[in-house]
């Protein structure tokens, strides 16, 4: 009923194989994408800087992870390294006058071919020595970070990124570096999106599956593994890019180290793998959940409804937060995208109960 | 009967209302008087500095609830917003723009990446913020950072004074050896450029031993220690690493003597060691310790007392503790003169002007006599060389500042670095 699914016929292949054969999904994206493009007419500075433009750039980040682990099925445990690697790249070029635009290009192009260096790895070893491989990377990419002065200047530690400009428009206000990342973001999502119906995609869905047997149909392992570990670190590095002069700009070691790979990959993980909506919200979930916790026990706090000392007010969200990732996994094991799916289906015929696929 | 039932209910409601009506608005009456000022303090409890957090946090709330039992400043009571932001530089940022948009004029966020990702905001936002002994070097200087006070002595005003010490009071340091064991990270590796140029002029040596982070294995390189058979060694680490260092001096035969630390090195660090073995270990302090200077008299007496401890009351007078109550004393100091000097409303910019108007300000003995300069944030770099007496940080000396003549060389170095690029 929701979806109206009665009436509509598809006459061409082209209908029935676009992006959102349903119009009421295609309703649903356009209304979020207008949400999205009018964000800073209705949303305050706050929350369009401290938690909209995060969600994005994070979410852009976990869509690029999510094409390398759940299309793929290539762990990658070394992804905050990756977009270390294209911060750093960015910030080093617009420095030394590059143009921006270039300077994103030339941060996706180093952080993919470094990246594929380490993914090549990958053609030797797979699921558990892969995550050591590629963890190597993230602490070998950590250290030359903190210990070549040159690139992580110095002792000092911190660079600030330069203002910039992009295709013209200064990207100086809170506006304008919320389109940039929103414009990322789409374009990311929209890749991912195509990738997973072309010849391409499904190649790394075989390789994901069974490599043998991939190879057996004709699929050259070889090549699409790094292919895959070539797309998904090029778009890796433009976002943490984007991360460092959209969000932080400023770019200190300390932003993109282990720590931030293992959030990458709970968001990929609790978002759903390989899903591009479970990318959106694993990283919602992962970013922000803990701040909304926060918020609210401080405020039970303040209202004197709970009476604890400062220590263990900051850590009561830390124990609900992962209460709610083990009941989330407990719940559906395919992560939060399954769920939104679940509910999508159920909808899509209601109020029948048997869904076609 | 059911009439009068439900018009009871209804004359309650309504007198319920009326009376919360009448106390908010007594509540806004008495805000108007004098409002609030805000002091947010975002830390970290949970992830990378809960080892002084919790300490550190108490000292602060105490101090603050001293100063409004005390009438507050100039009759504005201080309210702290208090959060945790695990050392997320994100989370941190969310929470610095939430408490910005609550109200809050002043910032401490103890966390060197929390606290480096917000310094260029809180200069465009003219919203002042310490940063106690840590975060950027060159935030000492109130030329490039005006809005950033690093408070006390930086690390490389602390190596300073260690040398200082070493060479007037054990014996000179032409001719030692001194290896410098330190974790391998921005913070472990700042005061490398002073070590050096000191040892130029003075001619002794400096090895680095350096560890890997997060610090709890440094068994590979306290051998290599042993074979160099330094003279004197400097530890520089933080939390659990630092009592690993003084395990790992120890079993490579280092006397505690010879072993000098930064000044992260708590009292819980030391009870943790057995007996005498630890005796004699020197370290940095920037505040002083114990309960005997009267601003911890007085929040024995008033807030202790009365009942209204943070927590637990062993840990009042503890370094962390007392480095909180400093930090709070001063920043309360720079607020009572912003506000008698530039007058009331009290503002970011205010603020800061206070604290450059702090001159020979020791919070009432309990820190060294620091004085800020639109120029100079670090205070002077004064700081003392205790000493672990088996119970406590004993002084060795007076309170002293060493080698500033090299320390400001070097943070102009690094801005001269960091413009070129």
């Amino acid at each position: 009923m929701f979806y109206r699914l009665s009436g509509t016929h598809h006459t061409r292949y082209a209908q029935t194989r676009q992006l959102w054969p349903i119009p009421a999904d295609r309703w649903q994206i356009g209304l979020l994408l207008a949400l999205a493009l009018a964000a800073p007419f209705y949303m305050s500075e706050l929350y369009l800087s401290s938690y909209m433009l995060p969600w994005l750039v994070f979410s852009a980040a976990t869509l690029a992870l999510t094409l390398l682990m759940g299309l793929a099925g290539q762990l990658h445990f070394g992804f905050a390294a990756v977009m270390a690697i294209g911060a750093y790249t960015s910030i080093h070029a617009t420095r030394a006058g590059v143009p921006f635009e270039l300077a994103l290009l030339l941060a996706g192009l180093v952080a993919a071919l470094i990246g594929c260096l380490f993914g090549a790895a990958a053609l030797r070893v797979k699921g558990l020595y892969l995550v050591m491989a590629t963890l190597a990377m993230q602490f070998l990419v950590d250290w030359v970070i903190v210990n070549v002065n040159v690139i992580s200047g110095g002792a000092v530690a911190t660079l600030q990124t330069p203002q910039v400009s992009f295709l013209l428009i200064p990207i100086d206000t809170l506006q304008a570096r919320y389109y940039l990342a929103l414009l990322w973001t789409v374009i990311v999502s929209v890749l991912i999106l195509n990738i997973k119906r072309t010849s391409y995609g499904r190649a790394l869905v075989a390789v994901r599956d069974k490599d043998f047997a991939a190879a057996v149909i004709g699929v050259n392992i070889f090549r699409y593994k790094l292919q895959a570990f070539f797309t998904s670190s090029f778009l890796g590095g433009v976002s943490g890019a984007v991360l460092a002069f959209c969000f932080y700009q400023a770019v200190t070691p300390s932003q993109f180290n282990f720590d931030v790979t293992i959030q990458l990959v709970a968001m990929a993980l609790v978002g759903g793998l390989g899903s591009v909506v479970g990318g959106y919200l694993g990283a919602g979930f992962v970013l922000l959940a803990p701040i909304v916790l926060l918020n609210l026990i401080a405020r039970l706090v303040e209202a004197g409804w709970l009476n604890v000392s400062t220590s263990l007010m900051a850590h009561i969200p830390l124990m609900l937060y992962g209460a709610m990732i083990i009941g989330f996994l407990l719940f559906e094991p395919l992560g939060l995208a399954k769920i939104y799916d679940n509910a999508r289906k159920y909808l899509l015929v209601w109020p029948f109960r048997h869904t076609q696929s | 009967m059911k009439q009068t039932r439900r018009s009871l209910i209804r004359k309650t409601l309504l007198a319920a209302a009326l009376a919360s009506a009448g106390l908010a608005a007594s509540g806004i009456a008495q805000a108007q008087a004098r409002d609030a000022l805000q002091f947010a303090t975002l830390l970290d409890f949970t992830r990378v500095y809960t080892f002084l957090t919790n300490e550190y946090s108490q000292g602060q709330q105490d101090y603050i609830k001293l100063v409004n039992a005390e009438g507050g400043i100039d009759g504005h009571p201080v309210r702290l917003i208090i959060k945790d932001h695990a050392s997320y530089p994100e989370r941190g940022i969310a929470q610095y723009n939430e408490a910005k948009a609550a109200g809050a004029l002043f910032f401490d966020f103890l966390s060197t990446p929390v606290a480096n990702a917000l310094m260029p905001r809180a200069n465009e936002d003219r919203l002042p913020m310490i940063a106690f002994a840590h975060g950027r070097a060159d935030a000492a200087d109130g030329q490039a950072f005006p809005y950033v006070f690093p408070s006390a002595a930086i690390y490389r005003s602390q190596a300073a004074l260690h040398l200082q010490y070493i060479d007037q009071h054990e014996g000179g340091l032409k001719g030692k050896k001194i290896a410098f064991v330190h974790i391998d990270s921005p913070f472990g590796k700042e005061p490398i450029e002073l070590l050096n140029k000191v040892a130029q002029t003075k001619n002794f040596e400096v090895k680095l031993f350096p560890y890997p982070v997060p610090g709890t294995e440094q068994a590979a390189t306290w051998s290599e220690v042993r074979r160099y058979r330094p003279d004197k060694v400097i530890i520089w680490g933080a939390g659990p690493g630092q009592g690993v260092s003084i395990r790992g001096a120890l079993g490579n035969g280092i006397p505690a003597k010879d072993i000098h630390s930064v000044v992260w090195l708590s009292e819980s660090d030391m009870q943790s060691f057995k007996g005498n073995e630890v005796v004699g270990v020197k370290r940095v302090t920037l505040v002083g310790t114990g309960t005997d200077s009267p601003i911890l008299k007085r929040i024995n007496q008033k807030v202790i007392d009365a009942g209204n401890g943070t927590g637990d009351k062993a840990k009042i007078g503890t370094t962390y503790y007392n480095i909180g109550v400093a930090s709070m004393a001063m920043t309360v100091e720079a607020a009572k003169l912003g506000l008698k000097k530039l007058g009331a409303p009290l503002t970011g910019e205010k603020l800061k002007q206070g604290y450059e108007m702090l001159k020979d300000y020791d919070a009432e003995g309990l820190m060294p006599k620091l004085t800020f300069t639109t120029q100079d944030h670090q205070g002077g770099g004064w700081g003392r060389i205790s000493e672990w007496d088996g119970k406590q940080w004993a002084p060795k000396s007076d309170w002293f500042n060493a080698y500033q003549d090299v320390v400001w060389d070097l943070i102009k170095e690094d801005q001269a670095k960091a413009q070129k690029k």
